[in-house]
């Protein structure tokens, strides 16, 4: 019995949705706040788009095109907008770019959904055939994609440059597309070939220079001046390096102490054992070769005193201090050495190897870099330059994203066209497949395909083109079956998008269209907000 | 003489009439307030924090809203109370137990304003309640014996259950979950057992379950990745440093030497400590609380896997399923019961690394990987997904199992009517008004779906009128439908607990005819 009713269409009767009015208001409160969110970020989408600056509490200012970071810094706090908020960032950690095309699709959908509730549709039939129509889109996605291999680095290069476009720094992407693929190949595992930690690519920032002096570092770099007293090194070759979690300076007990000292000579006597005890330390570390010392911060003591920098110094041994605990994997893992954590431990064989260690002089700071290291780990640093703070955090989210596109690639390998081009052929295809379904749901479907038309709609817009000339002849050029036509912004017309070399991951488009659905559904779900403890 | 200071200042009494009025009017408002939660296409509420963080949580279980909400009406109280014991007791059917006390006491009211004593109404609810418990106990389906169609019993429950949740969407996949992990339970109720580990993205279908225990943590530095047939010590001990915990101690010295020294002897100290860990005959060593450098080093020499800040909760809950004990002091080697599994190793999931054991001792244990696009969904599936655990467990133990969509309470609303047609007396209009109370139920389902309830409910009570029906509310399909078809089913335990906890609850906030309001406690000023 149920089956045959399963089948039939519906009749409109009985899936009408009468509401009292206090719930109506809190939906429309949410959407309208929700949208609010999106229409803020919406004009920074695309390689036109603009950029907004933020100034922050604390008087910091930013200036980002990234949707993340924008809807990060704004200390949004109705609920609704809240959800929005969470939602870019889920996009971040899920595919690292696209952040505000998420934003702005779950913005169009949520537009779309306030006039099907103003036709009396009950909220739960819109969200069940939103996510019908999401899960049609990335078959229709998937469908469009090409294959890519690791190996073809020009493809690669493409979809990494596509993503830098649209930032700040995009005179750069020429640059900094090659040296994000680079970065991630390196530290490809070839035991699990789809897997790539970013935690594996360290970014240091250090003021100076412009983007182009930006270089990627097959070893370490560390944002930190060598410290030596007078005549310490500053250039080790064929460097011995230690990672050391214990201090060069004097004792000191876990349980609280005090020198009693009754008379002069003692004073005397305690300076001198000060002395003979930092001078053991550091024969013992001389005694096994090394030439390079990295020390891990301590709260309790100090690193190293005048005293122990002077004799290290005379031993020609390089200090560099204050690495942070949570580094020390990294630095141990490249340097293919163990931590050492007493200097009874300190032996020949828990040390790393590296043909040169040298401190650099760069802008107005230096830096220690290390390279040539022997048996390096899979690991390696992008040294980012700029020539003021805000280009630099800036190139530093730009290249974020570069990375995280280039990671995408690795789990998933396929590429899809960009400009516009994967959302109007979804649109075309679901607005196909919307007249073929029965009652509320193909209403619910289609309003799914107009709102796609957004991301076309607003690429235009922002590049200062006529977005309705250009989306109706986008569709048009579609229908005739030319599945790759995006919009060029460069040249402001309408071009096979594939040949222009813009491509993105295939990850990243599924992933706005999945994550902003099931967003824009939870938002339609609410009807109530409680406020609680 | 009237005497008219018995309270003190700013104590309130309410009597009567208006003691009652206000724990209806409170109770009513709690029930409708979690009413359009309920069933498949129930919605959701926001629960806005007003603490700091202002954090936000979206949710659709009953227990939960309730739960975190303020509440000043003491009947309002009663309510939330029941919804928690249900929460606790059978982990579903929060909304519905809430929502049928609710309706109980809409009905309590007309009887009361048409001037029949609360205790008669009491004295009917009670016999109406016997009796739709009696009808349930007729029609439920035992299907112990059959392991096959058990399974089956359990899918279909667990599936009724997500529908209503967050997970419907990919209920099937999520009930197959609940379903194996509770099965490895093989009757026991310890959900403990279970572990559920929430990791923020993929989508929700990426969730999975592995068969023995995960640990959100980092191997330390330079140890052995992974171990076969572990040996595994769980302890709770200071492996930073040991010292004195007497407030002024201090050591004193007259030389530098000596502060050396001593520094050596806390580091010898250490030292000991780590040897007599590892006189356990361990591989690997499992800490609540941090492991500093130092012995880090040591373990890493000599080849032990040591994990630390492992939370209370991990270290409990590995303790039970290797079937080891927490130890936190270790001169005992051969007291101490050490924890044993087939294999150690790190894994990855998402971006992360965790630690897995698998091969453990205790076999029941087994762990649910949650994925999902972020922390609201997260969290809501967990609470879903606990709601179907709790249910599918209770039901290993009880398999008496009903139909759902409405249908026991159709069933429950027939034979209370009946019943209330063959009693003499005030009582049958208590028991009549029981009646129209738990038809309240698959009237709120069919309000909530958007669908035409007054149509739907009495096309479903001329089907129940047949001998053996098993007709519902097909919320999918907006019509009535065989609910044996369809294969939505209910746990017979869940029903009678909403049944039983709602009349009591009802009954409770009936018998009120004062409410005292105590003076609310001065704090002292002391600027």
């Amino acid at each position: 019995m149920a089956a045959t009713v399963a089948s039939q269409p519906r009749s409109s009767k009985t899936e009408s949705y009468i509401d009292n009015k206090r719930k109506e208001d809190i939906r429309h409160a949410n959407i309208v706040a929700a949208r609010a969110v999106a229409d803020a970020v919406r004009t920074s989408l695309g390689p036109k788009g603009m950029d907004k600056m933020i100034s922050t509490a604390s008087g910091e200012i930013i200036i980002t095109n990234d949707g993340a970071t924008i809807l990060n810094k704004m200390e949004v706090l109705q609920p609704a907008a809240k959800m929005l908020v969470e939602l870019s960032k889920a996009q971040d950690s899920a595919a690292g770019d696209g952040t505000t095309t998420v934003v702005v699709i779950a913005g169009a959908l949520l537009k779309q959904c306030l006039l099907l509730l103003s036709h009396g549709i009950h909220p739960t039939v819109i969200s069940d055939s939103l996510h019908k129509a999401s899960v049609k889109a990335v078959d229709v996605l998937t469908a469009m994609s090409v294959p890519v291999e690791l190996s073809d680095r020009d493809s690669l290069n493409k979809s990494a440059s596509t993503s830098l476009n649209s930032k700040v720094v995009s005179q750069y992407s020429t640059l900094l597309a090659p040296l994000a693929v680079d970065a991630v190949l390196s530290v490809v595992d070839p035991a699990k070939p789809n897997m790539v930690d970013l935690r594996d690519v360290k970014i240091v920032k250090k003021l100076g220079g412009t983007v182009d002096d930006t270089e990627l570092v097959k070893g370490l770099v560390f944002d930190k001046k060598v410290r030596h007293a007078a005549g310490g090194p500053t250039r080790v070759e064929n460097s011995k390096i230690a990672v050391i979690q214990f201090q060069i300076s004097p004792p000191k007990t876990d349980i609280e102490q005090s020198i009693l000292v009754n008379d002069y000579t003692q004073m005397d006597r305690i300076l001198k054992e000060e002395r003979n005890y930092i001078l053991g330390m550091i024969k013992k570390i001389k005694a096994t070769g090394c030439n390079v010392l990295l020390i891990q911060k301590s709260i309790l003591r100090d690193a190293v005193t005048d005293l122990s920098l002077h004799y290290l110094a005379k031993a020609k041994i390089l200090v560099i201090k204050d690495v942070e605990r949570d580094e020390i994997e990294f630095i141990t893992k490249t340097l293919n050495c163990l931590p050492i954590a007493n200097i009874e431990h300190f032996r020949a064989e828990k040390l790393g190897y590296a043909d040169l260690v040298e401190e650099v002089s760069l802008g107005d700071g230096k830096i220690v870099k290390i390279t040539g290291i022997k048996d390096m780990g899979r690991t390696t640093t992008v040294l980012v330059r700029g020539s003021n703070q805000l280009v630099l955090d800036e190139a530093e989210r730009s290249l974020h994203d570069a990375l995280c596109v280039v990671r995408c690639l690795v789990g998933k390998r396929f590429l899809i066209a960009g400009g516009g081009a994967p959302e109007i052929e979804l649109s075309r295809q679901l607005g196909a497949w919307a007249k073929v379904l029965h009652g509320m749901e193909g209403y619910c479907v289609r309003s799914f395909a107009e709102a796609l038309e957004v991301i076309p709609y607003t690429l235009s817009e922002n590049a200062g083109l006529n977005p309705i000339t250009i989306v109706t002849e986008l569709r048009n050029r579609h229908a005739q079956g030319e599945i790759n036509s995006g919009i060029n912004v460069r040249k402001g017309q309408i071009t096979n998008i594939l040949e222009e070399n813009v491509v993105q991951p295939l990850l990243v488009s599924t992933s706005a269209i999945t994550l902003a659905t099931e967003c824009v559904r939870m938002i339609l779900k609410i009807d109530d907000i409680v406020t609680v403890r | 003489m009237a005497i008219d200071r018995i309270f003190k200042d700013e104590a309130s009494e309410e009597k009567g009439e208006r003691a009652r009025m206000a724990s209806f009017v409170g109770a009513m408002a709690i029930a409708d307030l979690v009413k359009t939660t309920l069933g498949p296409k129930g919605m959701d509420k926001i629960l806005q924090s007003t603490g700091r963080g202002q954090s936000v949580t979206v949710t659709n279980d009953g227990a939960t809203i309730l739960k975190s909400l303020h509440i000043d009406n003491p009947a309002a109280k009663v309510l939330v109370d029941i919804s928690k014991v249900q929460d606790d007791e059978v982990g579903d059917g929060t909304t519905s137990v809430v929502v049928l006390a609710g309706e109980l006491l809409r009905e309590a009211e007309k009887l009361v304003a048409a001037k029949i004593h609360p205790m008669t109404i009491i004295s009917g609810f009670r016999m109406a309640a016997e009796c739709a418990r009696d009808a349930l106990l007729h029609k439920v389906v035992d299907n112990k014996a059959d392991a096959e169609e058990f399974k089956s019993d359990l899918m279909k429950i667990a599936m009724t259950t997500l529908s209503s949740k967050i997970l419907s969407q990919d209920k099937e996949h999520f009930a197959q979950l609940a379903v194996d992990a509770v099965m490895r339970l093989k009757g026991s109720t310890n959900l403990e057992a279970i572990q559920i580990i929430k990791k923020p993205g993929g989508s929700l279908k990426d969730s999975f379950l592995d068969e023995g225990f995960i640990l959100d943590k980092k191997i330390g530095l330079g140890q052995p990745k992974r171990i076969e047939d572990a040996k595994i010590l769980v302890a709770n001990t200071a492996m930073d440093t040991d010292k004195v915990k007497i407030y002024g101690a201090r050591v004193r010295v007259d030389s530098m030497s000596k502060v050396a020294e001593i520094e050596g002897a806390e580091k010898e100290k250490m030292r000991e400590k780590v040897q007599k860990i590892m006189a356990h005959g361990i591989n690997c060593f499992v800490n609540r609380q941090l492991i500093y450098n130092f012995p880090e080093e040591l373990f890493a020499d000599a080849g032990i896997l040591a994990i630390e800040h492992a939370d209370f909760d991990g270290i409990e809950r590995l303790a039970l399923v290797t079937g080891g004990e927490i130890a936190s002091t270790f001169d005992n080697p051969e007291s101490v019961k050490i924890g044993r599994c087939k294999l150690i190793e790190e894994i990855m999931i998402g971006e992360d690394k965790l630690i897995h054991f698998s091969g453990v001792e205790f076999g029941h244990a087994c762990t649910i990987v949650l994925r999902g696009a972020s922390h609201h969904v997260l969290d809501e599936a967990e609470r879903s997904l606990h709601d179907a655990l709790c249910v599918l467990s209770q039901t290993v133990n009880d398999s008496r199992v009903l139909f759902g969509g409405g249908w026991p309470e159709m069933v429950m609303a027939k034979e209370v009517d009946e019943l209330a047609k063959k009693t003499p007396g005030k009582k049958s209009h208590a028991i009549e008004a029981f009646s129209r109370a738990l038809l309240a139920i698959p009237t709120t389902i069919a309000d909530n779906a958007g669908l035409d309830s007054a149509e739907l409910i009495s096309q479903l009570r001329a089907e129940h009128h047949k001998e053996g029906c098993t007709a519902g509310i097909d919320v999918i399909s907006g019509s009535v439908g065989d609910m044996s078809q369809l294969g939505i089913s209910e746990s017979f335990k869940v029903k009678q607990a909403v049944l039983l906890s709602a009349t009591e609850a009802a009954e409770m906030i009936l018998r009120v005819d004062e409410i005292i309001t105590c003076a609310p406690r001065r704090r002292e000023d002391r600027m």
